[in-house]
């Protein structure tokens, strides 16, 4: 595969990167594992239907959009009273003991291609440590890109009985470098929830639309524990992001809400999964889309329930609005049931703007362009509802808001 | 190849009688599948020069393609193997295309249909019985009236004889060629017997068509081919029953299945499927629908060990509908990897699926679903629904659909739930004095309702009798 980026990168650069965050001698060992293994991994999975790939990965040219070394990044922290928002040079002097024990249990790093480059090369991202029993509501991380490539490594530590909700949100800087054949992004969040912990972690992507996102997000939560997760993707040439939960322990919860609004020729492969892998957990997944001009999503959602998992409930639910004729939704809600003690449903809808409520209001005197406006807006809905954070609910809001007056 | 064809030169005559031949059957092919075997069945059934033509290159494309496997939660096929398959098998009647009537069946096949019930169906004045014994269908039964009409119902075979255009046309050219899948290409190179069903314009056959299958001898594989062309504003219902008794080796069962739904026609093709759990069913069944035609799939696929079968439609003109009504039972050791394809390829096409699925004992069932809307299919509308009931975990059962929308103005809905038997109902029918067993019997058959109603009257009665059976244990 000549368009991978192995071929020009070196295991000195990744030595470079590991010496300027002050890594200890675990972690660069860890990189340098993961560049050996470039050669022997395949491209994270996509749809596949006979004849047919639903996105296709191996289009990209890896090699001119990443530049190991040049990376450029604004990054704001807000913390929270008793909780450690650090970077990675900091939370390696501070926490180092505790990185170790995590980095890369929830995410492998050689799980795929694009994994194991983000392991390699990342040099951007924070380390959000949670003590037990602390309650924190407002970490805010912000991540503005200003070169061609960007390596973004999060990991959320939360503590026995702890709780936190964290809000990140990733764009293009307008100081950022113009390019012609695009940007690389990748963000890996690895989060864990240790038992009766809450973890809410929210990501608004509005990346430029020149840029390659590749993302994963996964958490494991622990006894009573709750993962949820809220990901709006508006930015961005194209998407391949993955939003993961494994509940570990009895009585675990996720809830994996998302919200993307595609436009122009903009691809989203969208991954919502959950792992029911203990007794009693129950998880939700809600997922909204507005598709116009030639944007194309590929929503895939995965509920699989193990054989131990006694009394599951599981939800999923997928809508997809489409404006306009040269747009795709492409959809495959799977479910996979090994317990028979288990409630699991799952649905997905494809349609356009009702006509009838559109008659409806254009007949009470409201512009066709805003009637519809209306529409989508209220499409959202029952997603933003799910939305708990009010802030990013607000942003969400304004994104689609201005989308859609564009 | 040219030495195989030099092979063939020497032996071409004699290599007939030296297949192993057993008692009961007049002439069957060795285990294995190669050229020689191809050009031996297409001489035996006398064919015509293109036919052997298509099942040879069939054949080198069955050779050529990869076996359909690596889908995730899809049968393990490692255990199909074609050479250790008879593909070819005629029973021992000396009227070839069957005999003229029901007492000139050998007593041994007789006795088997009648165990069936296809004789009391047919006594029952049904339109028509075609049934296929092995490779071969011994016995085909119409009513005059409808010939008179110009419907033809005949087996394959005859079919290429008699109706030789037709079938020249549409035998695996525009519905499922070869091409499709590794097993479609089998069914290409080795098919035979089958039922042919071609029904004139303006012409509606109010009484089912139907046909019986059933597979007898260990380890040999069964390839019937069924084409049913349904001309415009024509209406037919297809009804067809398989089954096999159960032995050690497995078999292979490979039909083919090609409907031509006329503009305005409207076709039913209803299945009921209880192969030996030793059989393995790689099924290929595709219609295309004209404008406003109207296709439905109504199948219960009880038995076999592995089932992989897809109907799917092409609605290909404007106004085309398609129903999907499917039931799958999966028992201990089987996987039924079972689902249904709709292609939207035209405007205000509809299509509904209705899927429900039982697993016990350590069974799987998949529902493996595609619908497709292509750009252009404007104001097509398709709704997908999929229950699935289990019974113990000890069974797997799992769902996966693929939906592809290239087309705004369309409304697709798809909707899925999984559920236990509930502890619930079966504890109020346990209360009004019902043992536990028939409960739970009643709860399923509650279950399948919306699939036994669409079928006539005496195959529900044997989709119910048959799962009765499954619940109790007691099919071997």
């Amino acid at each position: 595969m000549s368009t991978q980026v192995h071929a020009n990168l070196t295991a000195e650069q990744v030595a470079q990167i590991s010496e300027e965050l002050g890594e200890p001698e675990w972690l660069l060992e860890t990189r340098q594992d993961a560049l050996a293994a470039l050669e022997d991994l395949d491209m994270p999975d996509v749809i596949k239907t006979p004849g047919r790939e639903w996105t296709n990965l191996d289009a990209l040219d890896y090699e001119t959009l990443v530049d190991p070394l040049d990376h450029a990044q604004e990054k704001d922290r807000v913390d929270a009273e008793g909780v450690d928002v650090l970077s990675w040079s900091e939370a390696l002097d501070t926490h180092g003991d505790l990185i170790e024990e995590h980095f890369g249990s929830v995410v492998d790093p050689q799980r795929n291609y694009l994994t194991a480059l983000s392991t390699a090369l990342f040099s951007a991202g924070t380390v959000v440590y949670v003590p037990e029993g602390v309650d924190a509501e407002d970490v805010k991380i912000r991540t503005t890109m200003n070169s061609r490539s960007l390596f973004n490594y999060t990991l959320v530590v939360a503590e026995e009985s702890s709780s936190v909700t964290i809000l990140e949100r990733q764009a293009t800087g307008d100081d950022a470098k113009p390019v012609d054949e695009g940007r690389y992004y990748s963000g890996v969040v690895e989060a864990v929830a240790g038992e009766n912990a809450h973890v809410q972690y929210g990501a608004l992507q509005n990346l430029s639309e020149e840029t390659y996102n590749f993302s994963v997000k996964r958490g494991h939560a622990g006894r009573y524990g709750t993962v949820n997760w809220i990901e709006g993707n508006i930015g961005s040439r194209l998407t391949k992001t993955s939003v993961e939960t494994r509940l570990v322990g009895d009585s675990s919860e996720s809830q994996i809400v998302g919200a993307f609004f595609g436009h122009n020729d903009q691809h989203f492969d969208l991954g919502s999964r959950v792992w029911h892998e203990a007794e009693n957990t129950t998880a939700d997944l809600v997922t909204r889309g507005v598709l116009r001009d030639s944007a194309r999503s590929v929503y895939e959602g995965v509920q699989d329930v193990g054989r131990d998992a006694w009394n599951t409930s599981s939800y999923q639910r997928e809508n997809t609005l489409m404006l306009s004729d040269e747009s795709e939704a492409d959809a495959s809600p799977k479910l996979i049931i090994n317990n028979h003690d288990t409630e699991a449903s799952h649905s997905a809808t494809v349609g356009q703007v009702d006509e009838e409520d559109l008659f409806y209001m254009t007949s009470r005197g409201i512009d066709p362009e805003v009637a519809k406006n209306l529409l989508v807006e209220g499409f959202f809905v029952p997603v933003l509802e799910e939305v708990a954070v009010d802030e990013l609910r607000e942003d969400l809001q304004d994104l689609i808001a201005a989308r859609l007056r564009e | 190849m040219s030495s195989d064809q030099d092979h063939l030169k020497e032996t071409d005559t004699e290599a007939r009688f030296e297949f192993k031949k057993e008692e009961k059957s007049a002439f069957e092919t060795g285990k294995g599948l190669t050229e020689e075997t191809i050009r031996v069945i297409s001489e035996d059934k006398d064919e015509p020069e293109w036919m052997l033509e298509r099942r040879l290159r069939a054949l080198k494309q069955f050779q050529q393609m990869p076996m359909p496997d690596g889908w995730p939660g899809a049968p393990d096929l490692s255990e199909v193997d074609i050479d250790q398959i008879v593909p070819y098998i005629r029973p021992d009647i000396e009227t070839r295309g069957g005999a003229d009537s029901w007492e000139d069946l050998p007593e041994e096949i007789q006795d088997t249909f009648d165990k069936l019930g296809i004789p009391e169906a047919e006594k029952n004045a049904l339109s028509g019985v075609g049934a296929q014994y092995e490779s071969e269908i011994v016995y085909q039964n119409m009513q005059e009236q409808w010939e008179e009409k110009g419907v033809i119902f005949c087996d394959m075979d005859k079919a290429v004889q008699e109706h030789e255009e037709i079938v020249k046309e549409h035998f695996m050219t525009k519905c499922v060629p070869p091409s499709d899948n590794k097993f479609a290409a089998l069914h290409g190179a080795v098919w035979s017997g089958g039922s042919f069903v071609y029904v004139p314009e303006d012409t509606t056959v109010e009484m089912p068509v139907q046909a019986y299958f059933r597979m007898n001898s260990e380890g040999m594989g069964q390839f019937e081919h069924t084409l049913i062309i349904a001309e415009e504003n024509s209406e037919v219902h297809y009804i067809e029953g398989c089954s096999a008794p159960k032995y050690s080796a497995f078999n292979l069962h490979s039909g083919g299945v090609e409907v031509f739904v006329g503009e305005g026609a409207h076709v039913q093709y209803s299945t009921v499927q209880n192969w030996s759990k030793n059989t393995y069913n790689l099924n290929t069944k595709r219609a295309i629908a004209e404008a406003d035609g109207t296709m439905e799939w109504v199948s219960g696929s009880m038995g076999s060990k592995a089932t992989m079968l897809y109907p799917a439609t092409i609605l290909k003109g404007p106004g085309a509908t398609d129903n999907h009504i499917t039931i799958a039972f999966a028992g201990e050791g089987q996987n039924i990897d079972t689902g249904a394809k709709v292609y939207h390829n035209a405007p205000d096409t509809k299509s509904t699926i209705e899927s429900k699925s039982i697993s016990k004992d350590g069974g799987r069932t998949n529902y493996r679903g595609l619908v497709h809307i292509a750009d252009g299919a404007e104001n097509s509308s398709t709704s997908v629904e999929c229950d699935a009931l289990m019974f113990d975990n000890d069974s797997t059962s799992d769902t996966m659909p693929y939906m592809e929308i290239q087309e705004q103005k369309v409304d697709v809905a798809h909707e899925a739930t999984v559920g236990k038997i509930g502890d619930e109902d079966v504890f109020y029918l346990q209360s009004r004095g019902l043992d536990d067993d028939d409960a739970k019997q009643m709860i399923v058959a509650g279950f399948i309702e919306p699939i036994t109603e669409e079928l006539p009257i005496e195959y529900a009665v044997e989709l119910n009798r048959l799962i009765e059976l499954e619940m109790e244990g007691s099919l071997g």
